[in-house]
């Protein structure tokens, strides 16, 4: 405890060292002129101790630049005091405390006069050894006792006592000199290093890139190329400050290696590194490497109101979203609605545009399991329940917060309403627990109970197909009724627009789209397959051109391979951003859920909400007939208002149940009519 | 104060008690149930049976005594074919345990039961009314959809189309795989046609097809719809394929009755053996029993063959010979109850065999009939000269008088025939010699003179198959003749 307190204390001691106040370089300049300029000695000697007081106390970890500053300030603040009477043995302590702070500091012999030179060089000598350094190659890096010094061949002043100096270079081996300094000593010190291995110097622009040799990532470069290698920018056609500086590659074996330079939403380039540049060991500079963007734009259509857009978490404002460009690269796409959301995982190509259909989907919460009785398999059974999520693409999965208990869990998602969807589950009784009861619920309270075995196969597995079943709610019409016969598909009726066409009733359609046809399955998948909402048929004449368009079908009321809560909550959302025909029969759908749960009133209400102007098919004659269904259901209180919507249903005599092939009503309407008079 | 302390935690003592015990019969009701359960899988029947017994008598309010009741109604029903033991398994099921799950079963087998047995529509009310109890007491079982097919399927028989219509609706509404929805889908489409709506049924018999391909019913549909398309749409010019099968002479021995069966085999009966045998896989296997002076070949839903003799009236499987329920029996057909009509042109009235008591149907001077699949008949009458569609009370609904629509009248109907869909075809005599196929609204669809078929012989049966043909039964060549 007490040396990670005493870690965290120096850490904050160093921290303003590295942040030291750019200013601080404007005022000792400012200074310097109020002497060199205006002759103002005083306020010069005041603005100087101004800046040594906000360096002084981090002297001993600043960096060789503001060491340097500092060690001006020291010789300047010597020279002034040496210049106020009575101050004079204070210049000799600054210039004390420059040699304290650096030895190797030089002071400025033109503003220092001799005398104050000579006791500089006097105190120097008396104080400090001597080391002449002797670096092959030139360009290494110097550790003196650990930290880093930029020290050039020649003679430099140190401290006397040990020193350990480390010279290290890429390629080379390093090589460490360890010895005694005496004060007054001077004491040479070679360091010649062996070759061990090529470097490669690459820059990147832009900078930040990745580098990988032979797959293995070696560093990002950065800084910006130095203004002596300006002209590598001009090669590269970019601005300096676009070019990083060198990034060294080291340790490259001999042979060939392939190098790798990556960056997010750049085009990756690979380059391979010759043999001739690895044997015999040697420095090489490559030319500069130049990434060129890989972008792709999205386009995100949904008809609900108030999404606001994600991608891999990053808040891109609201949708729609028209030509969005983005890096090319796989994302988790996220549309959060009001209510529901819509999650995709796409990727998006260089130079491509994605489109996405975005439409609110139901959440569904697991709030927990009910009870801690131990049974066989509860650790399965409550895992399984627990990774659902991974199995639903079509409901967003969320579950109770940590720790939460169920009831809370339960209370909590039906105040929030932040999700469509509950589900929990509970062991039915029994000795032993064989069988456990899944809850799925709306919070309007629609809920259908699945009894599993916890040790069954799959226990989720019916839960799962059915939650994901797709909805097969539109199917494709070109106006024509054909029947098998052995001769093709046998038109037996055609709407006005068809026979208009030319489609001719009592003969077989011979052809679609140029593909001989033999039977209406084949028929259907022609309609399915039609390009451009249009279907070429041939009926033995010329060729027919039959508009495709999309025709309603019903919702099953009772279907087993169908979960009507998701269901429920799944057309709640897709109203939500329905216009016109598509809107009215998404309430048509959820009027006929809400007749699964049997809920004839709120299925009214629903249906009372919904008008489309379709009269053919599924439309609305359809809506009310079940308007009056409905109505007969809710017992004899509403008798008179059934009997008018059933008159209502027979004024679409075209109007049928369940698709477009399915039955007239008006037989069913007018036998409801029928029953209903007294 | 001890002595109310002291009756209390006796009281809570006895309830406990008593509450254990409670525990204790549960628990062995579901011990026997589960024994009886392993028992019947292993096809130890007499086992299981006393097994599920001992449950109901000693714990008779267990929910298991309920689920014993309907195991063993089942293997009534089921396995030992006696439904009149069944039944009071399922009242009992039904009065004992109605808020079991179970008891929606019961009302159900007990609404089946009653639709079988019954001949008249007042007998098939009572099963109505078990099928609506059904629905209205557990409307959150699947056993809703085969009640709302079921409802269905009676009212048809009864002659409500509408209603009919309406709870074959339902029923394909609730869960659209699932085979009572396809049947009922099929039924609707029937109706449909009888209610003279071709292109409804058609359509919704394609949408069984298009929605259920590969299913038995889709295939069912198939015929259904290739037929009434032929003839009613298309109707080519009869023409003949000669001998038919091909190259199959003298084969037969005096066929003089022919029909089809339900699954759509050819039923033969050559007088010359007075008995009738079902043509299947290019073989005769003989059918029913034998019966001399065949005038009519009955086929009911079993597959068998009952002969209405002109000596000893129906013939059933047994052969037991019975009193003409008319003088001189000279035709005969089996309508939807599964009742016999058989017809007397001497007689006043067409009498109709079957469940509780006969009845007379007071329609004169009928020498032919053939079924209709609304539960009526098509009478011949060489008297009146013509030919009447009756409904299933023996109300006359449409006349055509001999020869109407045709080139030329005839005098007799010599043989008379229909299929499940409406159709009848018939041999005349007369001006017109030949074949005519009618629509069920009594129109000419087809006909052709024997001359003009360029076929001779002594035609004296027909029959319509499934492809709408019609096959004619030589008497005196011992051969069939098909007209495609």
């Amino acid at each position: 405890m007490m040396r990670r307190a005493l870690l965290l204390a120096t850490a904050l001691l160093v921290l303003p060292a590295a942040g030291q106040d750019p200013a601080l370089r404007d005022q000792i300049q400012a200074a310097k002129a109020m002497w060199a300029v205006q002759g103002d000695r005083e306020a010069a000697a005041s603005r100087f101790e101004a800046i040594l007081a906000a360096l002084e106390p981090s002297a001993r970890t600043l960096d060789a630049a503001w060491t340097r500053d500092l060690c001006e300030v020291y010789n300047w603040m010597a020279v002034l005091d040496d210049r106020a009477p009575g101050k004079q043995a204070q210049a000799a302590k600054r210039l004390e405390a420059l040699l304290d702070l650096d030895p190797d500091c030089e002071i400025d012999r033109t503003i220092t006069n001799r005398r104050l030179q000579n006791a500089f060089d006097a105190l120097r000598a008396q104080k400090f050894g001597r080391i002449k350094l002797v670096l092959d190659p030139p360009d290494g890096v110097l550790t003196l006792d650990g930290k880093i010094r930029r020290m050039e061949a020649g003679l430099h002043h140190l401290a006397p006592g040990p020193h350990t100096l480390t010279y290290t270079r890429m390629g080379y081996q390093p090589q460490d000199a360890r010895f005694d300094l005496a004060a007054k000593d001077t004491r040479p010190v070679e360091f010649k290093l062996n070759r061990t291995s090529s470097v490669v110097t690459v820059y990147t622009t832009p900078v930040g890139v990745e580098v990988f040799v032979d797959g293995k990532s070696r560093g990002v470069t950065r800084g910006q190329v130095p203004v002596a290698l300006s002209y590598l920018a001009d090669r590269a056609g970019v601005k300096p400050d676009q070019l990083s500086e060198g990034f060294r590659i080291a340790e490259l074996a001999p042979g060939k290696h392939l190098v790798e330079f990556r960056l997010a939403c750049h085009k990756t380039r690979r380059l391979e590194i010759d043999g001739t540049w690895t044997t015999p060991f040697a420095d090489h500079d490559m030319d500069p490497v130049k990434l060129a963007p890989s972008m792709g734009t999205l386009t995100v259509q949904s008809q609900a109101p108030g999404g606001q857009l994600f991608l891999s978490g990053m808040d891109m404002g609201r949708v729609p979203v028209q030509d969005l460009q983005v890096c090319a690269q796989p994302y988790d796409l996220l549309v959060r609605y009001p209510t529901g959301s819509f999650t995709q995982r796409i990727e998006i190509a260089e130079g491509k545009a994605f489109s996405v259909q975005a439409r609110p989907k139901a959440r569904l919460t697991y709030a927990g399991f009910e009870g801690n009785d131990e049974f066989a398999g509860r650790d399965r059974i409550l895992g399984m329940l627990a990774g659902l999520g991974s199995r639903l693409k079509d409901v967003a999965f969320l579950t109770a917060a940590k720790g939460e208990s169920l009831k809370d869990c339960l209370a909590r998602a039906r105040a929030s309403k932040e999700t469509e969807l509950l589900l929990w589950a509970r062991p039915i009784p029994g000795k032993p627990v064989h069988q456990i009861e899944l809850v799925l619920s709306t919070l309007g309270g629609q809920e259908e109970r699945i009894v599993v075995k916890p040790l069954e196969s799959d226990p989720l597995g019916s839960l799962v197909a059915r939650m994901e079943k797709p909805l097969a709610l539109w199917e494709p019409w070109a106006g024509v009724t054909a029947v098998d016969m052995p001769e093709g598909p046998f038109v037996i009726q055609a709407d006005a627009a068809a026979q208009k066409a030319g489609i001719k009733v009592g003969r077989p359609i011979l052809e679609a789209d140029g593909k001989p046809l033999a039977t209406v399955a084949e028929w259907r998948a022609a309609l399915a397959a039609a390009k451009g909402g249009a279907v070429t048929v041939n009926q033995g004449e010329a060729p027919v051109k039959l508009a495709v368009v999309s025709m309603a079908r019903e919702l099953p009321v009772n279907a087993q391979d169908l979960c009507y809560p998701a269901l429920l909550a799944d057309l709640k959302l897709r109203y939500l951003g329905a216009v016109g025909d598509e809107a009215a029969l998404y309430r048509l759908h959820q009027a006929l859920a809400l007749m699964h749960f049997r809920e004839y009133d709120k299925a009214l209400e629903v249906l009372r909400d919904a008008r489309t102007t379709a009269i053919q098919g599924v439309s609305q004659g359809t809506f009310d007939y079940y308007t009056g269904v409905c109505l007969l259901r809710m017992g004899n209180v509403y008798l008179t208002e059934a009997q008018q919507s059933f008159n209502q249903a027979l004024k679409y005599p075209q109007a049928t149940l369940f698709g477009p092939d399915g039955p007239l009503l008006a037989p069913l309407a007018r036998q409801a009519l029928h029953d209903l008079q007294p | 104060m001890t002595l109310p302390g002291t009756r209390i935690r006796a009281t809570l003592m006895v309830l406990a008690l008593a509450a254990a015990l409670s525990a204790q019969d549960a628990d062995m009701a579901e011990r026997l149930f589960r024994s009886g359960e392993r028992a019947y899988a292993a096809h130890a029947y007499p086992e299981a049976l006393e097994t599920w017994n001992q449950l109901v008598q000693q714990a008779p309010a267990s929910p298991f005594a309920a689920r014993a009741l309907l195991a063993l109604a089942r293997h009534q029903l089921e396995v030992e074919r006696k439904p009149e033991a069944a039944v009071p398994l399922l009242e009992k099921l039904r009065t004992d345990h109605l808020k079991t799950p179970q008891a929606g079963t019961a009302l159900l087998l007990m609404g089946n039961l009653k639709a079988e047995r019954a001949r008249t529509p007042a007998a098939l009310k009572e099963a109505l009314a078990d099928y609506n109890r059904a629905v209205d007491l557990f409307p959150d079982q699947p056993l809703v959809q085969e009640a709302r097919l079921r409802m269905g399927l009676a009212q048809k028989r009864m002659g409500e189309w509408g209603r009919a219509l309406v709870a074959l609706t339902e029923a394909m509404r609730l869960d659209p795989a699932s085979p009572f929805a396809r049947q009922a889908q099929l039924q609707a489409a029937e109706i449909l046609d009888i209610q003279g709506d071709l292109t409804g049924c058609l359509r919704m018999l394609q949408d069984l097809r298009n929605r259920h391909a590969g299913t038995p019913e889709a295939e069912d549909a198939l015929w259904r719809i290739q037929t009434r398309v032929r003839l009613r749409l298309q109707k080519p010019a009869l023409k003949s394929e000669g001998i038919w099968p091909p190259g199959r002479q003298k084969w037969l021995k005096t066929p003089t009755l022919l029909a089809v069966g339900p699954e759509g085999d050819l039923y033969i009966y050559n007088n010359d053996e007075d008995r009738a045998y079902r043509f299947t896989n290019g073989a005769l296997a003989p059918a029913g029993a034998p019966a001399k002076a065949g005038r009519a070949l009955l086929v009911p839903a079993s597959g068998t063959a009952w002969i209405v003799s002109g000596k000893t009236g129906l013939v059933k499987d047994d052969g037991a010979p019975g009193v003409p329920p008319v003088p001189s029996p000279s035709g005969g057909m089996l309508d939807a109850w599964g009742n016999a009509w058989i017809c007397d042109p001497g007689s006043p009235s067409i009498a109709v065999t079957g469940g509780d008591a006969g009845r007379a149907l007071p329609v004169a001077g009928v020498s032919l009939l053939a079924a209709l699949p609304g539960g009526g008949a098509v009478a011949a009458s060489d008297s009146l000269r013509t030919l009447r569609w009756l409904d299933a009370e023996g109300q006359v609904k449409a006349t055509l008088p001999y020869g109407k629509d045709l080139p030329a009248g005839f005098k007799t109907v010599v043989a008379l025939a229909s299929d499940p869909i409406g159709h009848v075809a018939a041999i005349v005599d007369g001006d017109f010699e030949g074949v005519v196929v009618w629509g069920p609204d009594g129109a000419v669809l087809r006909s052709a003179t024997f001359k003009g078929l360029g076929i001779a012989g002594k035609f004296r049966a027909l029959a319509l198959d499934r492809t709408g043909a019609v096959i004619l039964a030589d008497r005196s060549n011992d051969l069939l003749v098909r007209l495609p």
